[in-house]
């Protein structure tokens, strides 16, 4: 379970954040939607714990995110805006680090391995090195290395990004299917289709601030529209920097 | 699982993932034969016409008006001198290097010698031209010579004895040693071997800290459950074994250059290095590494990528060249306070260890401490530096 209160945070005069609060629950998948620069990432930097709010306070499963870092840490699998991936190592290197610094034994980590690269259909790649992959390929050594410890909670920045057809339909295959293992699965996205096609709740946010939150009937029935894409223009004022389709 | 397994995984990715670069690898062997190659070239440039040739070949004299001094020309070939009749202006072959010295006898010689008069000689010489130095000596020591033989014979001619003009009986006792002659060429060393401290970790370094970011991979890395302390004494560590091996090599090939090649025939000397005095060497370098490492991650956190990292850090060894040079063209004597400068210490002990001097225990010691102290504070820095959210971003 994720909880965030009444986030605050500013780069030099920019307030990114103004005030940001919702709740993710496990067994849900829940999206962060607002258009580019709504503050999604940086609300996600901080739950996954490389920033740290000005004001305002962030838990995973009750864990802290800035007095208690390593249990949240240890509780969090995220995919970050950047995920690169060292290209000297295989994608079965990739991984095998991440689960190592987790404090895995050998045993469960190979296990894990395994399990990943079964669900993920990386047989072909596993032990290639990663220099030259493609970015779908890139994306599920990058999930893989995520989710090594198999965390509850996990947290996915614009997933979708740069994905082609195919890898798009399998990620959000593999985001249900994460939900249905009954982890809580919080992701940011500014594709409104994305959104609505796979989301259980909906945090809608803009210029740092939650404008709308709840579930697709709940937005429908208080924006007063007759659909979900058009209940979102609505919240937010605007459809820029949002994509339909 | 505690601290030190994880600076374990740490190591061994960035060790493994280095091994695996070209880039690491061959900048590592490539700067640790840098200084012994480039010490080879200059003994053999150099040493030639500063040492051997000089003293071994017969000392060329080119002479304007020998006809007048025919007896001062006979000393002179008796003495294995090349004579040259110069009928041009002296000066102008001087200035023009046609000659490194000109022996003129004046018109007023002949005169002045037959009545027992100071006849006049004039040595044409280039003061500014170290490699006609020796010439000129060996020229001015056969005058000087000549002239206390003719005057000795006017006194014994008189009747008194010679030793009269001569109250003092002057001995020289030349107290350098093989090793001290050569020490224009020895005392490069020590610096050879603080630039390859610097080179051979550079690029695991930047790798890890400035490639990594560039790269992507930091962001992810910073989410698994490691202190921020851990990280960067995992990636330090890792430099270390690469600096080490430069270092190997580099004292490897110097001690192959001194003991096999033929150095005698070039500096007219032998140099020994003594499989202590390379065991040494290596032993008071290797605090030095953690300097550079630290110094050098201090660095490519500041900077937005892998190559402008790289030109920064390629600044940091010049900095202990400074004090190198000087090291180099002034002999410095050692003391206990000198020690507590990282790297003028090291190099200051290593050139009295190639030299053979003696040297206490005590310094070799206070320099590591100190080093390794202001090592620690650079690193505490460094974790510092980690901590801060920017490290993500790099400089804005």
């Amino acid at each position: 379970m994720i909880q965030v209160q009444d986030l605050r945070k500013s780069f030099g005069k920019i307030q990114a954040l103004k005030e940001v609060s919702f709740t993710a629950a496990d067994g849900e998948i829940s999206g962060l939607l607002g258009p580019n620069g709504a503050g999604k990432t940086t609300t996600l930097r901080i739950l996954y714990t490389v920033l740290q709010p000005d004001q305002g306070r962030a838990a995973i499963d009750g864990y802290d995110t800035v007095g208690q870092k390593l249990e949240a840490q240890r509780r969090v699998g995220a995919l970050p805006d950047s995920h690169g991936l060292y290209p000297r190592l295989t994608a079965r290197e990739n991984i095998r680090y991440f689960g190592r610094l987790h404090g895995l034994p050998e045993q469960v980590l190979e296990q894990n391995i395994d399990h990943l690269v079964d669900l993920l259909e990386m047989h072909d790649i596993e032990n290639r090195r990663t220099e030259g992959f493609s970015s779908g390929q890139r994306i599920k050594v990058a999930i893989a290395r995520a989710l090594i410890h198999q965390p509850k909670n996990v947290l996915l920045d614009e997933p979708t990004n740069g994905l082609d057809v195919m890898s798009t339909r399998a990620m959000r295959v593999f985001i249900r299917r994460l939900r249905d293992e009954g982890h809580c699965v919080l992701f940011s996205s500014h594709v409104m289709q994305e959104v609505s096609a796979l989301c259980d709740r909906i945090i809608i946010i803009n210029h740092g601030e939650v404008v709308a939150c709840g579930s697709p009937e709940e937005l429908i029935h208080s924006t007063g529209q007759s659909n979900l894409e058009d209940a979102f223009v609505s919240a937010i004022g605007s459809e820029e920097g949002l994509v339909r389709a | 699982m505690s601290a030190w397994q994880r600076i374990t995984v740490v190591f061994w990715k960035e060790v493994t993932d280095n091994l695996r670069d070209r880039r690491s690898l061959f900048s590592a062997l490539l700067s640790s034969l840098i200084g012994p190659v480039l010490m080879l070239v200059l003994i053999v440039l150099l040493g030639q016409t500063l040492y051997v040739s000089a003293r071994e070949k017969p000392l060329v004299l080119a002479v304007s008006g020998a006809e007048r001094a025919p007896q001062l020309m006979l000393f002179l070939e008796q003495n294995g001198v090349d004579l040259r009749l110069l009928a041009s202006d002296p000066q102008t072959a001087v200035r023009n290097g046609l000659y490194e010295v000109v022996l003129v006898i004046p018109n007023g010689y002949q005169e002045a010698f037959s009545q027992g008069l100071p006849a006049p000689v004039q040595l044409v010489m280039d003061s500014s031209r170290q490699s006609a130095s020796v010439s000129v000596n060996r020229a001015r020591a056969l005058v000087n010579a000549y002239n206390l033989q003719i005057g000795n014979m006017r006194l014994l001619a008189r009747g008194i004895s010679p030793t009269v003009t001569q109250p003092l009986a002057i001995q020289q006792l030349d107290m350098a040693t093989p090793e001290s002659k050569a020490g224009f060429f020895l005392n490069m060393m020590p610096y050879f071997i603080v630039l390859v401290v610097f080179l051979g970790g550079m690029y695991v370094i930047i790798d890890t800290t400035a490639g990594e970011r560039e790269r992507g991979s930091l962001e992810p890395l910073l989410i698994n459950p490691v202190a921020r302390w851990e990280f960067v004494v995992g990636k330090l560590m890792a430099a270390i074994p690469f600096a080490v091996l430069t270092i190997f090599i580099t004292l490897v090939a110097f001690a192959i250059a001194f003991n096999f090649f033929p150095l005698q025939t070039y500096i007219g000397i032998h140099i020994r290095l003594s499989l202590r005095v390379l065991a040494e060497i290596f032993l008071i370098s290797i605090p030095m590494i953690v300097l550079a490492s630290a110094l050098q991650m201090i660095i490519a956190t500041f900077t937005r990528s892998f190559k402008e990292a790289q030109t920064y850090v390629a600044f940091l060894p010049l900095i202990p060249a400074i004090p190198g040079i000087g090291l180099a063209l002034l002999p410095i004597k050692a003391s206990m306070w000198m020690m507590l400068i990282p790297t003028f210490g090291q190099q200051l002990i290593i050139n009295k260890l190639m030299v053979g001097e003696p040297i206490s225990l005590s310094y070799g010691l206070v320099s590591a401490a100190a080093t390794l102290v202001i090592s620690l504070v650079l690193v505490f820095i460094a974790v510092r530096l980690y901590e801060q959210e920017r490290v993500l971003f790099g400089p804005r």
